[in-house]
C-alpha cells in the first residue's frame, strides 16, 4: 500500500473536502486498527507482527492522527501517545489515494533508522486488504468468509463513529443517540462485535459485552456477507427471523442510520 | 391453551418481501414489535377482536394504531359508508358531506372556527405548520424531543431520504421543560413560526408523560408573547379524551388542532382546524390530495362522531381503560414485578420498572400475542368502545400468565 512518489506541492496545499476528511478518518480509525484483530487470527500476519517492535504514527494534515504500537506480536491502536516512527500525509486526499491502491508515498518524519520495518508493515496491510476486499476464490472458504465478516463488521462499526463525529447529515441521529452498548453476533459461533455509545462517541470492540442494551443476532456468516455487501433488506430479514433484534430497538435503529452511511464513503 | 403459530403470516411476509420494500413498511413492519411472536397480516375484525391470516383471534389493544375507536366493522359507521357509496364518492367536486363534517367539527370543538379535511395525520400536521409559517412569515418549528408528528420530511424519524434542508428549521426541546422551550424561542427570536406539541407526551419507546402543572399555560404565554402559533397534534389522542379536543381535557387552548385517528373508525379522514385568526393564512396554503374530498370516508366520519357522542363512548373507554390499568398493576404486583403504567386510561401503556431496554416488555408482549392479546411492547395502546369487562378480565388473565413468565426469566 505504501509505495511511489509524493504528489505535487500545489495539490497538497488544498484544504481537505469534508468527504476526504471523513474517508481519511475512517482509514485511520476504522481500517488501520483492524490490524489488532488480523494478527490474532492470520498466521502470516502474526509472524510479521512478532518481528515488529515500533510505535508507528500516521499524521494527516487537515485530518487525524493514529499511533499503531507493535509489541510482542500484538498491535494496539491509539489516537494519543508517542511514536518512534512517523509518517506524514500532506493531505487527506493523499492518504485516501494510498488506501485506494495508488502509488503515493508519505513523508517519513521520525525514526528513519526503523523505516526498514515498514516493508513488513506494508505486507501486513496487504494481508488485511485481502480480508476486506476478498477475491471470489478466497470467499469460497467458509473460514475465510467468517474472517472477512469479522474484519468488515469491525470496520463498519468503527467507521460509524467517524460518521457520528463528522458527517453533517448524521448529526440529526447523533442528537438523539443515547448511551448504549449494541452487541452484534453472527450465529452460531461468531464473529461477535459490539459498539459502545457514550455521549455521542462511538467505539467498536471485538467480542461480546455482558448485558448489552441491544442484541442483534445474524442467522449465519453467509447472511452477514450479504449484509456487508449491502445486498440484504434488513427490515425484511428482521421480519423473517434471519436477523433477531432484542432490547432497545430505538437506539439500534438510530445507530443503524449511522452504519448505513459508512458505505457512502468507504467502498 | 396451545400457543398461537404464525405460519401463514410468515409465508405472506416472504411473498411480501419479494415485491414490497421491507415487506411491510413503516411502523407495521415486524421489526417494530416482536418478530416471530406477533402476527404480520390480519384477515378480518369484529368488535374489539380481529383474526390474523392463520385464524388466530386477538383482543385488540392497538386498534390499527388508533383509528378503530368504536370497534372493528361497526354497523352504524359501515352503514353510513355504504349509503354514501351507493351515491358515489370521488367526484369532480366535494359533496355536501365535506361541509357537513366541517360544520359538525366547528360546532363540537371550541378552538375550531374552520376545518380543512385531509386523509392522514401527516396531511394535516404538515398543513398546520405551513399555515403557521404563512401566518407568521417565519421559518422555525419547535417540537418536543421524541414526539411523532407524521412521516412528512420536516418531522420524519431518521435521515433516510432526507436532506438537511428538510429539517434545518426544526428544533427540539424536552417536553414539560418550559425554560428550555423559552430559551429556544429566544435563541431564534423573531423566526419561530410554531410550537407543535401532542396534548400530552406519548413517545414510542418510552413512558407516557402528562403535562406538568402549568406547563401548557407557559407554552400558551410564550406563544402569545412571541407571536408564535400553538399547534396541538391530536392525531393520536383525539376523541379518546374529550370530544372537544384533548386540550379541553387538560384545560388549555391552542391555536390550531390536528385530528385523525379517532374520527372515522378506520376510514381515512383527518382534519386540521383553527380559530378565525388563521383562516386567511389557511386559505393561502394549497391543500389538496386526490382523495381528500371522497364522500364515503367523510360520511363514515360523521357517523363515527355521532356514535361517539350518542353512546358517551369516551366514558366507557375510560372505565374499561381504568380497569385494565389497575388490573395490570395488581397482577404485576402479585407476581412480584414493578411496572410503570402510564398515560390516560383510554391510551394506556406499560413498561417494566427494572429495565430501560424493553427486553421484559418484548417477552411480555410476545407471550401475550401468542395467547391472543395485542399489547405492543414499544408503542402506547388504545382502548375502543367495543371493549367489555369480559375482554378486560380475559386480558388480565393472559397478563397474569405473561408476568409469571417474565418473573421466571428475569426474576424481577
Amino acid at each position: 500500500m505504501i509505495a511511489g512518489m509524493l504528489d505535487t506541492a500545489g495539490k497538497l496545499l488544498k484544504p481537505p473536502s469534508l468527504n476526504d476528511r471523513i474517508l481519511a478518518d475512517m482509514h485511520l480509525y476504522a481500517v488501520l486498527p483492524r490490524l489488532e484483530e488480523l494478527v490474532r487470527f492470520d498466521e502470516e500476519a502474526a509472524s510479521l507482527a512478532r518481528e515488529l517492535d515500533m510505535r508507528l504514527e500516521f499524521t494527516v494534515r487537515g485530518g487525524g492522527r493514529v499511533v499503531l504500537t507493535f509489541r510482542d506480536g500484538a498491535v494496539h491502536s491509539s489516537r494519543t501517545g508517542g511514536a518512534n516512527v512517523g509518517l506524514f500525509f500532506p493531505s487527506c486526499n493523499l492518504l485516501n489515494r494510498m488506501f485506494a491502491g495508488e502509488n503515493v508515498t508519505p513523508i517519513p518524519f521520525k525514526g528513519l533508522t526503523r523505516i526498514g520495518q515498514l516493508k513488513k508493515f506494508t505486507r501486513l496491510t496487504e494481508i488485511m486488504t485481502e480480508y476486506l476486499k476478498p477475491s471470489s476464490e478466497a470467499m469460497e472458504d467458509p473460514a475465510f468468509r467468517a474472517k472477512h465478516v469479522e474484519m468488515s463488521l469491525m470496520v463498519g462499526l468503527a467507521a460509524s463513529g467517524v460518521v457520528a463525529d463528522l458527517d453533517p447529515k448524521a448529526q440529526r441521529l447523533v442528537d438523539v443517540l443515547h448511551d448504549a452498548t449494541i452487541q452484534y453476533s453472527v450465529l452460531p459461533d461468531g464473529p461477535n462485535a459490539y459498539v459502545s455509545i457514550s455521549q455521542g462517541t462511538i467505539r467498536a470492540f471485538s467480542g461480546t459485552v455482558p448485558d448489552p442494551t441491544t442484541s442483534i443476532e445474524i442467522r449465519d456468516v453467509d447472511l452477514a456477507v450479504g449484509l456487508i455487501a449491502g445486498e440484504v433488506d434488513t427490515f425484511a430479514a428482521n421480519g423473517s427471523g434471519d436477523i433477531k433484534a432484542s432490547g432497545d430497538l430505538a437506539v439500534a435503529d438510530e445507530f443503524n442510520g449511522l452504519f448505513d452511511r459508512v458505505g457512502l464513503y468507504l467502498k | 391453551m396451545s400457543l398461537y403459530k404464525f405460519t401463514k403470516s410468515n409465508q405472506m411476509f416472504q411473498r411480501a418481501t419479494a415485491v414490497i420494500p421491507s415487506g411491510i413498511s413503516g411502523n407495521k413492519n415486524p421489526a417494530f414489535a416482536v418478530p416471530g411472536t406477533f402476527p404480520y397480516f390480519a384477515e378480518r375484525g369484529e368488535g374489539c377482536r380481529y383474526w390474523d391470516v392463520d385464524g388466530n383471534e386477538y383482543i385488540d389493544f392497538l386498534c390499527g394504531y388508533g383509528p378503530i375507536i368504536l370497534g372493528h366493522n361497526h354497523p352504524a359507521v359501515d352503514e353510513a359508508a355504504r349509503k354514501q357509496q351507493k351515491q358515489g364518492s370521488a367526484f369532480n367536486h366535494p359533496t355536501p358531506r365535506s361541509v357537513e363534517l366541517a360544520e359538525k367539527l366547528v360546532a363540537m370543538i371550541p378552538v375550531a372556527d374552520w376545518v380543512a379535511i385531509g386523509r392522514n395525520g401527516s396531511d394535516v400536521t404538515a398543513y398546520a405548520v405551513q399555515v403557521a409559517r404563512e401566518h407568521t412569515q417565519r421559518n422555525k418549528i419547535i417540537m418536543a424531543r421524541g414526539a411523532y408528528h407524521g412521516s412528512q420530511a420536516w418531522c420524519r424519524h431518521g435521515i433516510g431520504g432526507l436532506i438537511e434542508a428538510d429539517y434545518e428549521h426544526v428544533h427540539q426541546f424536552t417536553f414539560n421543560d418550559a425554560t428550555e422551550l423559552e430559551d429556544l424561542v429566544k435563541k431564534h427570536e423573531g423566526d419561530v413560526a410554531t410550537i407543535i406539541l401532542t396534548p400530552y407526551h406519548h413517545p414510542a419507546f418510552g413512558d407516557q408523560e402528562m403535562p406538568a402543572p402549568g406547563f401548557m399555560e407557559e407554552v400558551r404565554r410564550i406563544c402569545d408573547e412571541h407571536g408564535i402559533v400553538f399547534i396541538i397534534d391530536d392525531v393520536r389522542a383525539g376523541f379518546r379524551l374529550d370530544m372537544r379536543g384533548s386540550n379541553e381535557y387538560f384545560g388549555y387552548k391552542p391555536d390550531l388542532i390536528c385530528f385523525c385517528k379517532g374520527m372515522a373508525n378506520g376510514y381515512c379522514v383527518s382534519a386540521a382546524c383553527g380559530n378565525r385568526e388563521y383562516k386567511n393564512a389557511a386559505s393561502r396554503v394549497f391543500f389538496t390530495g386526490t382523495y381528500y374530498t371522497n364522500a364515503v370516508e367523510i360520511a363514515a366520519s360523521m357517523a363515527c362522531l355521532d356514535e361517539l357522542e350518542k353512546t358517551k363512548a369516551i366514558d366507557k373507554m375510560m372505565r374499561m381503560g381504568t380497569m385494565l390499568q389497575e388490573g395490570l398493576r395488581e397482577r404485576a404486583k402479585a407476581n412480584g414485578i414493578e411496572v410503570n403504567v402510564t398515560g390516560p386510561p383510554t391510551l394506556p401503556f406499560m413498561t417494566f420498572a427494572a429495565e430501560t431496554n424493553f427486553r421484559r416488555s418484548q417477552l411480555f408482549s410476545g407471550e401475550a400475542a401468542r395467547r391472543g392479546v395485542i399489547l405492543h411492547p414499544h408503542h402506547n395502546w388504545f382502548m375502543m368502545a367495543a371493549h367489555e369487562e369480559s375482554d378486560i378480565r380475559q386480558t388480565l388473565e393472559v397478563a397474569d400468565k405473561c408476568f409469571s413468565i417474565v418473573k421466571k426469566q428475569f426474576g424481577d
